[in-house]
């Protein structure tokens, strides 16, 4: 048992990193329609501006402020520059996914000939261990699950309340319709895709202080796990996508324990193909359904 | 010619020929029919390990040094065509959990994910395929004939490679350019169509993810024959992004400009590399390979992206032109 509740208590943490940036990848999305496979590589180059940051001298919890800052600027770049003119240009759904590869592919080998195939690293004290029962947490876990939370519940707030969040939703629906309604479409877009950096820039700094050595692609790698859990909570949705990182999170955590520890992901990857099968719009649907992305 | 220069010129043509046939599967699955197979890569590798184990052996005569699932010992055109029915019924499995019920850019993510998942599998179940440290050893078909010098022997194994490249290429013409080749076509273009005219384009998807499966396979199995050894780092996920490249380079669709695209992007672009004046630090020479690979794929999509080679379109018009429909459009034009 006591093995079973430390497990989740790993779990846990996985899953907060998961759902920050599981949200920012479903949120950005749900508005513009264009998955974007550059999202890990937006999170390595705002943990590296982290790092570079941290190794000046400046304390890592400042840094991550940064990066997260960098992060939406980036991915407002990247949209600015490149997926926009493209998708002007006339190009698909189908050819945007090979534009947004070809962006990670070249985002990521153009750092890793920056900074070379070495791994890098943050210095930062995990701080004192916290004991809630078997559950042990560092000071610096503790800090990462209560920013996940806080964004996560954010996030969730300002698309419920705001003006601009009912835009976007209005917008992820029905693009002409909300344009015919006098959604300044073009500002909505570029914030979703500023905010979706920020979650990135957030989870990259957190994914890295967490598994403490990182290289050049390790975003991109870690983007695959995203994507499971954006996929299985129903994509588009950012509830659906904290589901999906808590359910993500912990089956892996908890396999770990149990079964072989480099076999963790093939579980929760198993999980997801199950859940395609069976429900292949995902857990939370709507827009999923909407869209005709399942059927 | 020095033996160096022959073992350069015979690798090089090896290495266009199993490229080229590898574009080809994923052509009919992208170019042709629009299938983003994400997980292209995986179904070469299901070759490559198949063709070893089909020709290594049982694992305990090699002394146990690598562990692998099943070993055989078959003569030589039975590694290949056991390849080929791996590759196209893991296809058939992975297309049955994709294809049926998913938009296409969501099938590409999930298939992105099911290579991911394969590798890490391969890589820790060592058991499966020897691991991390893959398959070694892998037998050459060309190298079991004796009293051959051993440049007659890579010189065969090139003809083996051209010939196949060339009877999949015939092969692929006929597909492509038959009654079923517009089907898929019409999957790409106007789904709905194709299914107002009764064609399911579910199956006619399923069917070339296999056939396409296929011929991945058969380009791994000649690639882990030539170069004798096959590990998951040959078949990260990104590899596949090569292959669709090629395709994007050489023109969607278009047979002979897929193999110009699959011998300028695979091998063309590594062998650039290696002539520039940056020095020859293998990071940077990757990384630059991956870039130019990355860059060439945007500028082509945003300049040419037809491709080189365009494919041919209204091909059947032409015949048309001296039936009745070509009377009919003579009349109307004429009016």
């Amino acid at each position: 048992m006591a093995v079973f509740i430390s497990a989740v208590g790993f779990g846990v943490v996985t899953a907060a990193i998961l759902a920050i940036s599981a949200v920012g990848f479903t949120l950005q999305f749900s508005v513009t329609n264009v998955f974007n496979l550059a999202f890990g590589s937006v999170m390595t180059l705002s943990g590296f501006v982290a790092y570079w940051l941290n190794h000046a001298g400046l304390n890592i919890w400042v840094a991550m402020a940064a990066a997260a800052v960098s992060g939406g600027l980036i991915s407002l770049a990247i949209n600015e520059a490149i997926y926009t003119p493209f998708i002007r240009h006339g190009l698909n759904l189908f050819g945007m996914v090979i534009v947004t590869i070809s962006v990670a592919v070249i985002f990521d080998h153009g750092l890793q000939a920056a900074v070379g195939p070495t791994f890098f690293s943050y210095t930062a004290p995990a701080g004192k261990a916290f004991r809630f029962a078997d559950f042990v947490l560092t000071r610096q876990e503790l800090i990462i699950v209560g920013i996940a939370v806080l964004l996560t519940i954010l996030v969730q707030v300002a698309l419920q309340y705001t003006r601009v969040g009912k835009a976007m939703r209005g917008l992820a629906i029905n693009a002409s319709l909300a344009r015919a309604c006098g959604v300044p479409t073009r500002g909505v877009i570029a914030l979703a895709w500023f905010v979706s950096g920020v979650l990135a820039g957030v989870g990259g700094v957190a994914l890295f202080l967490d598994i403490s050595t990182f290289t050049a692609t390790t975003g991109s790698e870690f983007l695959i796990v995203i994507i499971a859990a954006a996929v299985l909570g129903g994509i588009g949705s950012p509830r659906g996508a904290v589901l999906g990182a808590l359910v993500v999170g912990i089956v892996t955590e908890v396999g770990a324990a149990y079964w072989n520890a480099e076999l963790k992901d093939v579980l929760a990857f198993g999980v997801l193909i199950a859940v395609l099968l069976v429900r292949p719009q995902g857990l939370f649907s709507r827009l999923a359904t909407e869209r005709a992305i399942a059927r | 010619m020095s033996a160096a220069t022959q073992y350069y010129i015979a690798t090089i043509v090896v290495y266009i020929c199993v490229n080229v046939i590898g574009a080809w599967g994923l052509d009919l699955q992208f170019g042709v029919t629009g299938v983003l197979n994400f997980a292209f890569i995986l179904f070469q590798a299901a070759g490559a390990y198949t063709a070893a184990m089909l020709s290594l052996g049982p694992a305990s005569a090699s002394g146990g040094f690598q562990h692998y699932l099943v070993g055989f010992k078959l003569p030589f055109p039975l590694p290949l065509i056991g390849a080929m029915l791996v590759g196209g019924a893991l296809s058939a499995v992975i297309g049955l959990i994709t294809l049926r019920r998913l938009r296409s850019d969501y099938q590409a993510m999930v298939m992105l994910v099911i290579s991911v998942v394969a590798t890490v599998v391969a890589e820790s179940v060592v058991g499966l395929a020897n691991g991390s440290a893959g398959l070694s050893l892998i037998p050459n078909p060309a190298k079991s004939l004796t009293g051959l010098t051993l440049q007659t022997q890579n010189w065969l194994f090139v003809g083996l490679c051209v010939a196949l490249m060339l009877i999949v290429g015939v092969l692929m013409y006929g597909l492509v350019y038959s009654p079923y080749g517009r089907v898929l076509r019409g999957v790409r273009e106007n789904e709905a169509a194709v299914e107002a005219m009764g064609r399911s384009a579910t199956r006619a998807r399923l069917q070339v993810f296999i056939i396409g499966g296929a011929l991945a396979a058969l380009s791994g199995a000649l690639l882990a024959q030539f170069i004798g050894a096959w590990a998951p780092s040959e078949w990260l996920y990104p590899e596949t992004f090569v292959f669709f490249t090629a395709v994007i380079v050489g023109g969607r669709g278009s047979i002979s400009g897929v193999a110009i695209g699959a011998a300028l992007v695979a091998v063309g672009i590594q062998q650039a590399v290696q002539y520039m004046p940056i020095g020859s630090d293998p990071t940077l020479l990757a990384a630059l390979e991956w870039i130019i690979t990355g860059l060439l794929t945007l500028i082509f999509l945003w300049l040419r992206p037809q491709g080189l080679l365009p494919e041919r379109r209204r091909r059947y018009l032409r015949r048309v032109k001296t039936g009745f429909a070509a009377t009919k459009l003579q009349e109307s034009a004429g009016t």
